[in-house]
């Protein structure tokens, strides 16, 4: 090892050394500069961000999705803007067995006493099951829900859920209809509309019904009336605007409430005036001899049949309640509601003249309306012969819904022009569709003063509200049983159209087995039971509807007195 | 130079100052937004809790709870046919008032001072057609208010003729006692007699008027 010599030149290995630290040097540089551009970017990123957020951006406390009120499913409102269905926020009290931490007697103790439905033990039982959730009450009242908050259990969980409420409860429930626990309509509008009402874009708007609720509530409560005066297992009712087809009212007795309707029977679930098929009888009678006279069968109130009392044809009977045992004119017939009478007019009618009318006003198909419970009526079908006609002519042998006999008498009554009937209300978003036209109208305007007259001095008197000249037909049915006809048991009804000089409204009311009274004298005919039903209704909506009583006013009854034989 | 050197800096300040300026801007707009969404929200959920309050008043006074109190209570029933009228004339023509003969109303001048009572007319009568003696003898202001009067003088029961003058305050306070039973068929919202008699007497007086006035137009 030598001594350290001082060197006069650098030596080659410490050269070596500089080189080798300076290319050090200029690497780290490079990722110096590297981290710096790339620290830098990022914080160029961030600035550009904030900036961009400062000058574009929302600000913290923005809270998205209660700038409007959209309720989770349409409001149905009636045609005055009255609702009749909505969606709120109900409490609903719910139990988590596994998070319960207190005493399970305790507290099984304390359900019990809050909520009496279930008893301790059941409680009890639920709290020790593994299921992991019940509901213990929806729709829970406020202070139910104050004492359940108070007990201060983390396994009773407390949520607030929309939930849908029917604030008139069982008016015009089966219109309505009702929702399934997830929400869906489970009948009636809400089923027919459940894409209309749960669809955000729409469920804002309400739903406007053609109902008006004070013409429904009065229908239904006169209706119910009667219902219990008589003891009808059933009953229903409809109210039609005959220009527009827009239904005000319809109504199915025994009602159901919409807000429980998991505890409705299905006899009250059950739309007798859409669903139901029924043989009404003889306010078919009108139809017939509107038929009669529009294709020049009959020439006018004045046509002279031959009325005995009994009549056989075709191998059967025809019997008359009133037999007439005498020549009687068109006028009479109508009257006194004769079946021999209008045998002959639906004879001479013929079965393809009377099959294509009862096509052309639908009493062939199904209801015409929105609602998914529809019936279908019913007709001889194959066995339509020449009887067939005939007893169709008195409205036996052909059953149709309460809702088609409304529309049939709106068409007849009208001008003679048919619109299909609607549960919406008439405006701008849903206009009146061009109708088709069924009967003339002259045949149309002859037939206003014949109904009047089976009011002013037929079966119908009892039908008749002074002043809002009511016409209209009875129908006295009977019932169907095993495949006979009862003797005995009925379904009455009534068509009716007022004011009759400028018909407006048609009302049907209908009866299912109406037992007499002491005050029917034993009867249980449509004139005793069904006809006072359309007269206090007619005078109670009325005049909401915007018709002027006026005892002066009738149609124009020449056209047919003089062809009424008046008993001396 | 050194002017040149500071420019850069004015520069750079006012650009800097120019974004704060914008930015504050910016920040207001933000909040004021920011204030406005919050009132909306409170709107929504006012419009919420009315939505409510609404239901729950629709369904306690739903209709059928209606009906049942007005069949239970309130017991109103639809108008019948013969309670509409074709207009004005025609309710005016269906009322009419009960005509009251004048000796309901005698005219009492309340307003004369109590010491002249004597002297003046009390009660106004043209059952005797001669004037009472004491308006006769004594003419003063009081016969003109009486002149002027639309009040047709009407008979009152038949007094004894001339009743001297000391006696007619007797009189006067009879009549005025007598009439509550007579004008309450009259006037029934007219204050009570012993009050206001001079009301009464003045109130009677365009109700006997009326139904002249209907008929003449009838």
């Amino acid at each position: 090892m030598n001594a350290p010599t001082p060197a006069l030149v650098a030596r080659p290995e410490r050269l070596r050394l500089v080189g080798q630290r300076r290319q050090v040097l200029a690497v780290m540089h490079q990722r110096l500069m590297f981290a710096m551009i790339v620290y830098a970017g990022i914080i160029g990123l961030i600035v550009l961000r904030i900036l961009w957020l400062a000058a574009f951006g929302d600000h913290a406390g923005r809270k998205e999705g209660v700038v409007a009120l959209v309720p989770a499913r349409g409001d149905i409102v009636d045609r005055e803007g009255h609702p009749l269905a909505r969606t709120i926020d109900a409490w609903t009290i719910s139990l988590h067995p596994k998070k319960i931490i207190g005493n399970k007697l305790d507290l099984a103790r304390t359900l019990a006493r809050l909520m009496p439905e279930k008893t301790e033990a059941d409680y009890f039982a639920m709290l020790r099951s593994d299921k992991p959730f019940y509901y213990l009450r929806r729709r829970s009242p406020p202070a139910l829900v104050q004492a359940i908050n108070a007990i201060g259990e983390p396994g009773l969980a407390i949520d607030s859920e929309p939930d849908r409420l029917y604030p008139q409860t069982s008016l015009a429930a089966h219109v309505i209809g009702y929702t399934d626990v997830d929400g869906h309509g489970m009948a009636g509008v809400e089923r027919a509309f459940d894409k209309e009402l749960s669809d955000p874009a729409r469920r804002g708007q309400p739903l406007t019904l053609s109902i008006s609720s004070r013409v429904q509530q009065a229908l239904e409560n006169e209706l119910n009336a009667a219902l219990n005066e008589f003891s009808a297992i059933g009953a229903a009712g409809v109210i039609m605007d005959v220009h527009t087809g827009e239904v005000l009212a319809m109504t199915s007795l025994p009602e159901m409430n919409p807000n429980v309707a998991g505890k409705a029977t299905p006899e009250q679930m059950f739309n007798r005036a859409t669903l139901g098929v029924f043989e009404l009888g003889s306010t078919f009678k009108p139809f017939t001899l509107a038929m009669a006279m529009d294709s020049g069968v009959v020439s006018g109130p004045g046509q002279i049949y031959n009325c005995p009392d009994a009549l056989p044809v075709y191998g059967h009977v025809v019997h008359d309640t009133h037999p007439f045992g005498r020549r009687c004119s068109v006028a009479e017939i109508m009257m006194e509601s004769s079946n021999i009478g209008m045998a002959q007019m639906a004879d001479q009618l013929g079965i393809q003249r009377q099959k294509a009318w009862l096509k052309k006003m639908g009493f062939l198909d199904r209801v015409d309306i929105e609602l998914k419970e529809r019936g279908r009526a019913l007709n001889p079908g194959s066995r339509w012969g020449p009887f067939e006609t005939m007893t169709i002519g008195f409205g036996q042998g052909i059953a149709v819904a309460p809702l088609q006999l409304a529309m049939g008498y709106a068409t007849l009554f009208n001008g003679g022009i048919y619109h299909a009937p609607t549960i919406l209300k008439r405006d701008a978003s849903h206009p009146l569709p061009q109708g088709r036209r069924v009967f003339t109208a002259d045949t149309s305007y002859r037939m206003r003063s014949l109904l009047r007259l089976v009011v002013m001095k037929g079966t119908g008197k009892k039908a008749d509200a002074p002043g809002y000249r009511v016409g209209g037909k009875t129908g006295t049915a009977q019932k169907l049983i095993n495949g006979r006809y009862s003797q005995t048991i009925n379904i009455t009804s009534f068509a009716g159209v007022f004011p009759m000089d400028d018909p407006r409204y048609v009302i049907v009311v209908m009866l299912d087995e109406p037992k007499a009274t002491k005050d029917t004298y034993g009867f249980t005919t449509a004139g005793w039971n069904v006809a006072p039903v359309v007269s206090r209704t007619v005078s109670r909506i009325a005049p909401m509807l915007g018709v002027r009583p006026d005892k002066g006013r009738e149609p124009n009854m020449a056209e047919v007195l003089p062809f009424v034989h008046e008993e001396k | 130079m050194s002017a040149h050197g500071f420019k850069s800096v004015f520069m750079a300040a006012s650009v800097v100052g120019a974004a704060l300026g914008c930015y504050l801007v910016s920040l207001n707009v933000a909040s004021e937004r920011a204030k406005l969404e919050r009132v909306e929200g409170k709107i929504v959920l006012a419009q919420q809790d009315i939505r409510v309050l609404q239901t729950e008043i629709g369904t306690r006074g739903r209709l059928a709870q209606l009906e049942r109190w007005n069949a239970r209570f309130i017991r109103l029933s639809a108008p019948s046919a013969d309670q509409f009228v074709d207009g004005g004339f025609q309710l005016a023509a269906l009322v009419k008032p009960d005509k009251h003969p004048a000796i309901d109303a005698p005219v009492v001048l309340a307003s004369a001072p109590a010491p002249e009572a004597p002297v003046r007319p009390v009660v106004i009568s043209d059952a005797d057609d001669t004037p009472p003696p004491a308006v006769a003898k004594h003419p003063d202001a009081a016969d003109m208010l009486h002149t002027a009067s639309y009040e047709k003088p009407a008979p009152v029961a038949v007094k004894p003729a001339l009743p001297p003058v000391e006696k007619r305050p007797v009189k006067s306070v009879a009549t005025v006692t007598a009439k509550p039973a007579k004008s309450a068929t009259a006037d029934p919202l007219a204050p009570l007699p012993t009050a206001a008699s001079s009301a009464k007497g003045g109130a009677s007086k365009p109700v006997s008027a009326k139904p002249k006035d209907i008929t003449s137009a009838r």
